[in-house]
């Protein structure tokens, strides 16, 4: 390879390179400070620390132009925009988080980080298909069983095997909408079969119904609250929140290029059933939120009203397919998320209970605790109004009904009541565990970074870095569909109209599809070979 | 090459159904099985490039290596467990999976109502008596060991069924379907034993 191929290589696979780097770096630690030492543990979270800082340094510089665009033979790795996006703020998030989280599995939690953001980066780096998705699922599945090793624990165990029953049962729901969008431009141009809406909205079916349980939307909800309650917090943020937003990102730039390809409007019930969803969601999580006491499950429950808004930005990008509010709101939701797990992540290491009744006065004794809820709900409020407030409400309005759109609203408004009821419980009087906790001074570098990491991640959840304007950019285009079978197939079904070699997207020929079959590169309708 | 296609196909639908329905070494022997026949009927043998059937097949090797119970290979229970006999009886003791797997091949026969130009009879049928035998357990399943059997069957009919009309995946889907391969193996089988050793200290 030449030099100019192995620094393309470097930029392209950057993330993944940093991850398994991280396999001898943590070792060669524990070799150096000798495993009986007590400090070895810390110098290996520090270590991982520094590389998931790397990470996010190297993501940014490498970027996502075309001289990251590495291609071997029929593989290419075409680093996109978000997936850059989401391991520069990823890589500060979970640096924070593990820092946060200290412990003897802190170091092991942010190699599960490196490799969560890695998998992120290379799921929204290579073509769409079945590829990206099955990459998602398979680590959303892989990290989950990491994080929950440790120890023989039923509930964590549990937990994993629940994914591993969800992530079976996606992959034929992927395929089988991949069949559906293949038969779309054939369809087109044969009566005798379904129209293109109809196959259209058997596709966005399939490729919504991955994203409704991957990311816990009522009634899939369980799952995510299992993950939450059982799994520590770098893997529930990891599998319940991030990868579920990469594969918003992929499932939403499908449906965009789909309700694109067709001029009819999609057969079924398919938006009103997501929407319905979605603002169910919302209101669910965040009445729930508000009526639990343990702050491990308020914020499974803020993760499943978040996965809400993932169902409306889905419909939203089947109703307008060019707007880019649907996937402007993905990268706020996360970050606010995980903004609350780095506050419960402090919380619990600090006063080591999750119990509210137990936590009176807890914003008084640490402050920068105080400091890190507070950020989070200004993200969760996007306050002051700003481009991912604008976002939302266009989200509502492109749902065109009024509705839906007030549950939604008063959702989010009851997840910001159940916030603010968590730090008015910081303001109360003293309890017990809380006088008796030990606390260090401010003036150490866990909590100056705690405070400036809730600080920064909040101004970019809430709009004010204008981060989330990247995480709107199109992903690496569908490939063209792979070639003819091992065995030569012989046809099992005689067309009745022999498709022509322009059969996409071609107005004379088929009416129903429209010119610009394609607009956004991503899920382009290709026919079969 | 078709020659072979057709005993690779009853080869895949057999050991499915066995990967399903017996329990221990039989299940695991029948996944193995299942695992060499529709990787040879998802990736060309004769293709020059086989990239993608070597890499499902060290895939499965791994996930398998992983997985597998201890003492599987004890030579007399192996005989015992793999008689003609055993695998008849285990059959016939579940009559629903087996009407369900020649339900689905006579299903996968019939042309797909789908618009779609051509498509591999055989492949098709595979697929989706693979699925049709799979899922149910997929869904139902208490056991964690069934379960995981289940999985591997379920993606083995399903990408069956995608290489009856799209043909064997592109590199990267390849790597990323082995990936999941290894990693259905390998959690289910941690899954399985940390279960199992924490109802042992209860």
């Amino acid at each position: 390879m030449t030099e100019v191929g192995t620094l393309t290589a470097i930029r392209a696979l950057f993330p993944v390179l940093a991850a398994l780097s991280s396999l001898a770096l943590v070792p060669l630690i524990r070799l150096w400070r000798g495993s009986e030492r007590d400090d070895a543990a810390t110098y290996a979270t520090f270590g991982v620390q520094l590389l998931l800082l790397a990470t996010s340094v190297g993501a940014a510089l490498a970027g996502a132009g075309y001289l990251s665009t590495l291609k071997v033979g029929q593989i290419t790795i075409d680093p996109s925009e978000p997936g850059r996006l989401l391991v520069l703020l990823g890589g500060i998030v979970f640096a924070v988080i593990v820092g946060a989280g200290e412990g003897r599995r802190a170091g092991t939690m942010g190699q599960i980080a490196l490799f969560g953001i890695a998998a992120i980066d290379l799921s929204l780096a290579i073509p769409s298909g079945i590829a990206p998705i099955a990459l998602l699922l398979f680590a959303s599945l892989g990290i989950s069983g990491a994080a929950a090793s440790g120890k023989d624990d039923v509930g964590r165990a549990r937990a994993v095997f629940r994914d591993l029953r969800t992530v079976s049962l996606l992959l034929p729901a992927v395929v089988i909408a991949e069949i559906l969008r293949v038969a779309i431009s054939y369809a087109a141009v044969d009566a005798s079969y379904a129209t293109p809406a109809s196959l259209a909205a058997g596709t966005a079916l399939g490729v919504s119904i991955v994203l409704i349980v991957a990311a816990g939307v009522f009634p899939f909800h369980g799952r995510l609250i299992k993950i939450f309650e059982a799994l520590p917090i770098v893997g529930s943020l990891l599998v319940g929140v991030w990868i579920p937003s990469a594969l918003a990102l992929i499932v939403m730039s499908e449906l965009s290029a789909l309700a694109s390809s067709i001029t009819d409007p999609l057969g079924g019930a398919i938006v009103p059933g997501i929407l319905l969803a979605g603002a169910a969601t919302l209101i669910f999580g965040a009445v729930s939120a508000l009526l639990h006491d343990d702050i491990g499950e308020i914020v499974g429950f803020m993760a499943v009203a978040n996965s809400g808004w993932l169902a409306l930005a889905a419909a939203a990008a089947l109703q307008a397919p060019t707007d880019t509010s649907s996937r402007l709101i993905v990268l706020p939701g996360m970050l606010t998320i995980s903004l609350f797990g780095l506050w419960l992540v402090s919380v619990r290491r600090r006063y080591g209970t999750t119990s509210i009744r137990e936590l009176g006065g807890w914003a008084r004794r640490t402050s920068a605790n105080g400091i890190a809820l507070t950020a989070a709900i200004v993200a969760l409020a996007a306050l002051p109004p700003g481009a991912v407030l604008a976002a939302r409400l266009n989200l509502l309005l492109l749902g065109g009904n009024p509705l839906i759109a007030l549950f939604a609203v008063i959702g989010q408004v009851l997840l910001i009541v159940a916030a603010i009821r968590l730090l008015l419980i910081g303001f109360t009087p003293q309890s017990q565990t809380v006088h008796e906790a030990e606390t260090r001074p401010f003036a150490n570098l866990i909590t100056i970074s705690l405070v400036a990491g809730s600080l920064f991640v909040a101004a970019a959840a809430a709009g004010w870095l204008a981060l989330e304007s990247g995480g709107t950019g199109p992903l690496p285009p569908a490939p063209s569909v792979s070639p003819a079978t091992s065995f030569a197939p012989v046809p099992s079904s005689e067309p009745s109209v022999e498709p022509m070699p322009s059969l996409t997207a071609s107005p004379e020929v088929s009416p129903e599809v429209s010119p610009d079959g394609s607009p956004s590169g991503s899920g382009e309708i290709s026919p079969a070979p | 090459m078709p020659s072979l296609e057709l005993p690779l196909v009853l080869i895949a639908i057999l050991a499915g159904t066995l990967a399903v329905t017996s329990a221990g070494r039989g299940a695991w022997v029948a996944i193995a099985i299942l695992a060499l026949s529709s990787s040879a009927l998802e990736f060309s043998i004769s293709d020059p490039n086989r990239i993608g059937l070597i890499l499902r097949l060290s895939a499965i090797g791994i996930g398998l290596a992983a997985a597998l119970p201890e003492n599987l290979f004890e030579r007399d229970a192996l005989r015992r467990d793999l008689a003609l006999g055993t695998l008849v009886r285990t059959l016939r003791e579940h009559p629903v999976v087996v009407a369900s797997a020649v339900a689905g091949l006579l299903l996968g026969l019939v042309p797909l109502a789908l618009p779609i130009e051509s498509s591999s009879d055989a492949l098709r049928a595979a697929g989706i008596a693979l699925l049709v035998v799979g899922l149910p357990p997929l869904l139902t399943s208490r056991f964690i060991e069934a379960t995981t059997r289940a999985a591997v069957v379920t993606l083995s009919g399903t990408l069956l069924l995608r290489t009856s009309i799209f043909g064997a995946l592109d590199p990267l889907g390849a790597i990323a379907i082995a990936a999941g391969f290894t990693c259905i193996l390998v959690v289910g089988g941690s899954v399985a034993t940390r279960i199992s050793n924490a109802e042992e200290e209860r």
